[in-house]
């Protein structure tokens, strides 16, 4: 009983970094209708950036959140407005494709620049953990996990309630019509995937707190934030957070009943599933 | 002709080259008849490859049977894969079928990683047999028969309806396009070649592991191939595969952890710039000249 809450504990806790994670993409998704294969490079980006700011110049990593996100969102602003933008109106594979290729390039560049070493952003606390009924909780996974999910009520806030979150809301929904009342798409196109990476950034800069780097690991982060961005829909930040939750308890729960090596399987399995039965996501609007 | 004499004028090296670009571009030509012809965006062409590979490798290394028994067994688990799955995943559209695709690929490498007699994580071992002008020959006749297959839908009722789905799906059924009959064939055909594909390969590295058998990037080449020479184009995609295969290959000898970047700048241009491939800079670059690359991203830019 005991062994089943402290999975559970830990999946959660591995929910909420998943949830971060799939927020960016599932923003882009959503506004630019770019499926981006890129995302998990950017969260590798981000986390070699707070790397190098916690090792380089000795910033606890999570002081050094923001500025991760803001060079991250000045590498999305830039990548969006002055390459993205060229095939937005392609079909949609011709995106899909674009976006591998940036992925590609960004892991090999990564490669050269960082080597191939596993890296950990290791602050002195990182061992630090406290009990909790009986599981126990290490703080980085907690503050890790607070993090992102402020971050995911902050952008749900920042959508709902701003004057350029209303702008990207009705980009999103119809861009002719946004465009009429005066929204210039090729700023918010930017902004947005800029946002985007931003929180792949903070993603990026929290995993490499609580799991090890290198620059192979987006490819699998992709899925996973693609699995969770399908299984919580497009809709709102909300709905991510539930599925990265959700997907974070499954994968915990698998690992432990029916072995480590079939995580992948329920993970991809329920996406595959969800997909097949309801294309708009779990929790997505019924069209 | 000149292809087809290769293994007695080239050097061993040349011709192991010409193997695996053979195989490349035959993947690159089945990926064509569902994601160029009927415009399904496929992710799990690798997990026909590697079902091929694993068919040929259980048969001839757990059962002891024939290399030909292999490739059939290979081709019939792909087809039966491509058919059950084929019918509920091919009701999805644009991202969510590339997704839904390329996640079945990820649980398949995953499920075979754990299944005893597919050697698990550790993979097979196959029977070694020497004599590389045997492959370049099987590898060669393999693009023969799936090009003059695809030659044969781009001419015939099943390939107009493929393209017909393409254009336009709804307008397709009312015209009385059996539209789930049409993409079930083109995604069953495209896995037969690829699983034969994946048999002559497997039986020529002699070693499989599901990581490498069932490998996304295998995947994203193929469809690199098709889309640099020219998606629903009948040559497009085996000169994408000959030209792409032939500079990476310089590049990795001259500069070798520099060959896989400039895969990804190839895409990233080839994207921007020529969209619809070689075929079609081929047929239009007459008529625009060099406005042609300007032309492209005047019409797909925001």
């Amino acid at each position: 009983m005991s062994l089943l809450w402290q999975v559970v504990v830990n999946g959660i806790l591995l929910g909420g970094l998943y949830a971060l994670m799939a927020l960016g993409l599932a923003l882009v998704w959503g506004v630019l209708n770019i499926v981006n294969l890129a995302h998990g490079a950017l969260i590798m980006l981000g986390a070699y950036v707070c790397y190098y700011l916690f090792t380089g110049l000795s910033i606890d990593p999570f002081v050094a959140l923001p500025l991760t996100m803001l060079a991250l969102f000045a590498f999305g602003y830039l990548l969006q407005r002055y390459l993205l933008n060229l095939v937005i109106r392609a079909p949609m594979f011709n995106t899909l494709l674009i976006t591998f290729g940036i992925d590609v390039v960004l892991t090999y560049l990564a490669q050269i620049a960082f080597s191939a070493d596993f890296r950990t952003i290791n602050p002195t606390y990182a061992g630090d953990n406290f009990a909790l009924f009986g599981a126990a909780v290490p703080v980085v996974r907690l503050l890790a996990f607070a993090v992102a999910l402020a971050l995911t009520i902050i952008l749900w806030l920042f959508l709902a309630r701003t004057r350029l979150g209303r702008a990207i809301r009705a980009t999103a929904q119809n861009l002719i019509a946004a465009r009429l009342y005066g929204v210039e798409p090729r700023r918010v196109y930017a902004l947005t995937f800029g946002l985007g990476a931003a929180l792949a950034g903070a993603a990026g800069g929290l995993y490499g707190v609580v799991s090890q780097v290198n620059p192979y690991i987006g490819t699998s982060l992709t899925a996973k934030s693609f699995a969770i961005a399908i299984i919580g829909g497009l809709e709102s930040p909300l709905g991510v957070i539930a599925g990265g939750l959700f997907l974070g308890i499954v994968e915990s729960l698998t690992a432990l009943y029916i072995g480590p090596t079939y995580a992948d399987v329920a993970s991809f399995g329920i996406l595959v599933l969800v997909l097949i039965v309801r294309p708009t996501g779990l929790l997505g609007r019924t069209t | 002709m000149v292809m087809a004499a290769a293994p007695w004028i080239a050097s061993p090296s040349l011709i192991q080259f010409g193997i695996s670009t053979l195989l490349l571009a035959t993947l690159a030509q089945s990926w064509n008849i569902i994601g160029g012809y009927a415009g399904y965006a496929s992710f799990g062409n690798s997990v026909f490859y590697g079902l091929g590979s694993y068919g040929t490798a259980i048969a001839m290394v757990q059962w002891h049977l024939p290399f030909g028994v292999g490739l059939a067994l290979g081709a019939v688990l792909a087809v039966a894969f491509a058919v059950v799955l084929g019918l509920p995943v091919l009701r999805l559209r644009g991202h969510y079928f590339a997704i839904c695709t390329l996640a079945l690929a990820e649980v398949m490498i995953a499920i075979v990683s754990n299944v005893d007699i597919a050697g698990r994580n550790t993979g097979l071992v196959l029977p070694l047999l020497r004599g590389d002008a045997l492959f370049y020959e099987m590898a060669f006749g393999l693009l023969v028969l799936t090009t003059l297959a695809v030659l044969w839908i781009a001419r015939s009722r099943f390939g107009y309806g493929l393209m017909s789905i393409r254009e336009n799906e709804e307008a397709a059924a009312v015209l009385g396009v059996d539209t789930t009959l049409y993409k079930v064939l083109a995604f069953a055909l495209s896995g037969f070649f690829a699983a034969l594909a994946g048999g002559i390969h497997a039986y020529w590295i002699t070693f499989l592991d599901p990581v490498s058998a069932f490998d996304i990037g295998l995947n994203v080449k193929m469809i690199i191939m098709a889309v640099f020479g020219g998606p629903g184009s009948i040559l497009g995609p085996v000169v994408g595969a000959f030209l792409l295969s032939g500079i990476s290959e310089v590049l990795s000898t001259e500069i070798s952890n520099l060959a896989g970047l400039f895969f990804g700048v190839v895409i990233v241009i080839a994207v921007v710039f020529m969209p619809r491939g070689l075929a079609d800079l081929g047929r239009r670059f007459k008529q625009f000249g060099w406005h042609y690359f300007a032309e492209n991203v005047r019409v797909h830019r925001l």
